[in-house]
């Protein structure tokens, strides 16, 4: 226990005086996400677009458009945007990301008695917080105040929610799942190097003079690792919680257990090349030539059923892929784990496979 | 070092001293190369150890072995009545090791490093006093890769006597550092002597290995060719003086052997040694051929035979630094 202590202060020591670490662990990840969050933060519209289907009520329809169209925001923008047509055309508008929401306004409730109501009928993505936190109390205040103007013979109007999964996230929610699966790669593929350098420099060599065991200092570096990752996966969630408000959907549990198991894949991976690799020099371009497809190809950045055709046989064998695809399902659709029991599989093969290939030709000198 | 029963040379030479390392038969092959070749030998408390050779001679491939760092292919090792290939950790616990380059964290102080070390044992010696050792009070706070060459040395060595050892192994402990480095490093290894403990030493000055060792077991091609003290390692090989000079123009062996009383001649470049039991005799032949074939004569002294020489003679082999 004294030598495991030793083992991993030592490697935290080391690890704070290392700037490419730190870097690489901590900064880099946080630059894309900032980079590419605020990039890509104004292709959404301030004005909301609101469609209504007038069923049969052309008068309160045009209440309720005439109310959107006069809620301004500062600066005489406005705050929304209508468009009246058939219901199919402008839910269809809703679902391609072209309208925010659909109103639909069903027949009779322009000849409602005093006494009776009806429901406003609301169609919006519930997975964008800002249509949760903005677009739908607006909505609601602007009818409620129209249901007030109409006074004693007109009927209160209510409002019915119905969430639409649109296919269009925010650029932010989707990419930042795949920059925390891209640093997981980073900083497990890179702890082979330590090794590598520990190796070659002869540090190993003298360690072995005494009597802590190699199984210690094998430990002690992975658990030093882990919480390294732990620690950014934290941070890149925070930023992109605190800056670009992305939400966790999912399990937290889920999320540290798939968390947990890439970063196995890719210290494996690292201890791979540390098997083969014999010297820092030679080790840092190995090291990029795995990282970089990866980064590239496995849908850290881009959707990869937008990747051409010919490089998917290689995308389904990257472990990057699938440690992509279950982040993001599950702090994105809030998917449980045994939902995604293939991503779980290919990645445990991959370490299996990793692992005993390194236990099978790693040599210590 | 923590006073032990006060020993000195006379002592050492007791018949009924303990041997705190055995070893036999060794044997260790690298393909068709016999690094060690069937080496025994035995090692007292309290002794100083030397172990000689030229490079590949198979000195640290026996003394990684002694220290449980290698498995032998045949052969055995007992280090403080503990089979090493059994035990090796129980070993190392009670081992002090340097190898030969100071192979550290870059990225840890003087005092980190210490502490380091010292968690990797049962027992240890205070951090303050093993950076009393390497002499790095003022370095304590500076990280390994920040030292100098010499501090990185001293460092290293010193790390070697934290866990209070009963044996220390040095390979090559004062290379690297400058004289005065070498002298204090020469009194740390005469302090623990004088605790009772006993160092293996492999060195490359034949000077330092005089000096310290109370005995030397001078190796070549995997086997040990000599072993004894260093005084008597030389009596009873070079009964003979040296002279010593340089000469351009050599005239060649044949010339130098013919001159009177002269029993040897070694030469490497433009450096001569020859050896003679009439040191007047000798040297006027060696100044009249000089003068009658005009050749340039210079640097000339005139020695008793020291290790060095005995060194050439059994190896054919000078060693260098």
């Amino acid at each position: 226990m004294k030598a495991f202590t030793a083992v991993f202060v030592g490697r935290y020591k080391q690890f704070i005086r290392d700037r490419a670490a730190l870097f690489f662990s901590f900064i880099f990840p946080i630059i894309f996400i900032l980079l590419f969050g605020w990039a890509f933060q104004n292709m959404g519209t301030e004005t909301f677009k609101v469609g209504l289907a007038d069923q049969g009520s052309p008068r309160i329809t045009t209440y309720i458009a005439v109310g959107l169209e006069s809620v301004e925001l500062e600066g005489d923008v406005k705050m929304f945007e209508t468009e009246r047509g058939n219901l199919d055309d402008l839910l269809a508008s809703l679902e391609d990301g072209d309208l925010d929401a659909v109103i639909v306004v069903p027949a009779g409730i322009d000849a409602l008695e005093p006494g009776q109501s009806d429901n406003v009928q609301v169609y919006y993505d519930a997975s964008r917080t800002v249509n949760q936190q903005i677009l739908v109390p607006a909505l609601s205040q602007v009818i409620s105040t129209i249901a007030q103007f109409e006074g004693k013979y007109t009927p209160p109007i209510g409002m019915n929610q119905q969430s639409v999964q649109s296919h269009e996230l925010r650029y932010i929610d989707f990419l930042l799942p795949g920059i925390l699966g891209m640093t997981l790669m980073f900083i497990g593929v890179q702890g082979g190097l330590p090794i590598i350098q520990q190796r070659q420099a002869h540090i190993i060599k003298r360690l072995g003079s005494t009597p802590l065991r190699r199984s210690t200092l094998v430990f002690g570096d992975l658990l030093f690792g882990m919480i390294v990752i732990l620690a950014s996966a934290a941070l890149i969630i925070l930023v992109g919680r605190l800056v670009f408000d992305v939400q966790m959907v999912g399990n937290w549990f889920s999320l540290c257990g798939i968390v947990l198991l890439g970063s196995l894949v890719f210290v494996s991976l690292g201890y791979l090349i540390a098997a083969f690799v014999k010297t820092q020099e030679s080790a840092i371009p190995v090291v990029l030539i795995v990282n970089l497809p990866m980064m590239i190809l496995s849908g850290t950045f881009f959707s990869i059923a937008s990747m051409p055709a010919f490089v998917e046989p290689l995308i389904k064998i990257l472990p990057l892929t699938y440690v992509n695809d279950a982040l993001r399902q599950i702090m994105v659709d809030g998917t449980p784990l045994h939902a995604m029991t293939t991503d779980i599989a290919v990645l445990a093969a991959w370490a299996v496979v990793c692992l005993g290939i390194t236990i099978r030709f790693f040599k210590w000198d | 070092m923590k006073p032990r029963t006060q020993t000195n040379r006379s002592h050492k030479m007791d018949v009924s001293a303990s041997k705190v390392i055995e070893v036999t038969n060794l044997v260790k092959s690298y393909g068709t190369i016999k690094a060690v070749d069937q080496i025994s030998f035995g090692v007292s408390q309290g002794e100083v150890f030397g172990m000689l050779g030229p490079n590949g001679a198979g000195k640290t491939t026996t003394v990684e072995i002694v220290e449980g760092l290698r498995p032998a292919d045949a052969g055995s090792a007992t280090v403080l009545g503990i089979d090493v290939a059994k035990d090796s950790r129980a070993v190392k616990e009670r081992i002090g090791i340097q190898p030969q380059s100071p192979a550290l964290f870059p990225g840890l102080t003087v005092r980190e490093m210490i502490r380091f070390f010292r968690q990797l044992y049962k027992k240890s010696l205070p951090t303050s006093q093993i950076i009393e050792l390497a002499s790095l009070q003022e370095s304590r706070n500076v990280l390994f890769r920040n030292l100098s060459g010499g501090q990185q040395q001293r460092l290293s060595v010193s790390l070697a006597f934290v866990n209070d050892p009963e044996i220390i192994f040095l390979d090559e402990p004062t290379t690297g550092l400058d004289p005065q480095a070498r002298r204090a490093m020469w009194d740390v290894i005469e302090t623990f002597r004088r605790a009772g403990k006993t160092v293996v030493l492999t060195t490359h000055y034949m000077e330092e290995a005089q000096r310290l060792c109370d005995r030397i077991a001078i190796m070549d091609y995997g086997k040990i060719i000599a072993m004894d003290s260093p005084q008597r390692l030389i009596e009873s090989n070079i009964k003979d003086s040296a002279i010593q000079f340089k000469m351009k123009d050599y005239p060649g062996d044949q010339v130098l052997t013919s001159l009177p009383d002269v029993s040897k001649v070694i030469r490497e470049e433009d450096d001569v040694i020859i050896y003679t039991n009439n040191i007047p005799s000798a040297i006027s032949g060696l100044l009249a051929m000089a003068s009658q074939r005009s050749a340039e004569l210079s640097e000339l002294s005139v020695r008793q035979a020291t290790l060095e020489d005995v060194f050439l003679k059994l190896t054919g082999k000078r060693i260098r630094d």
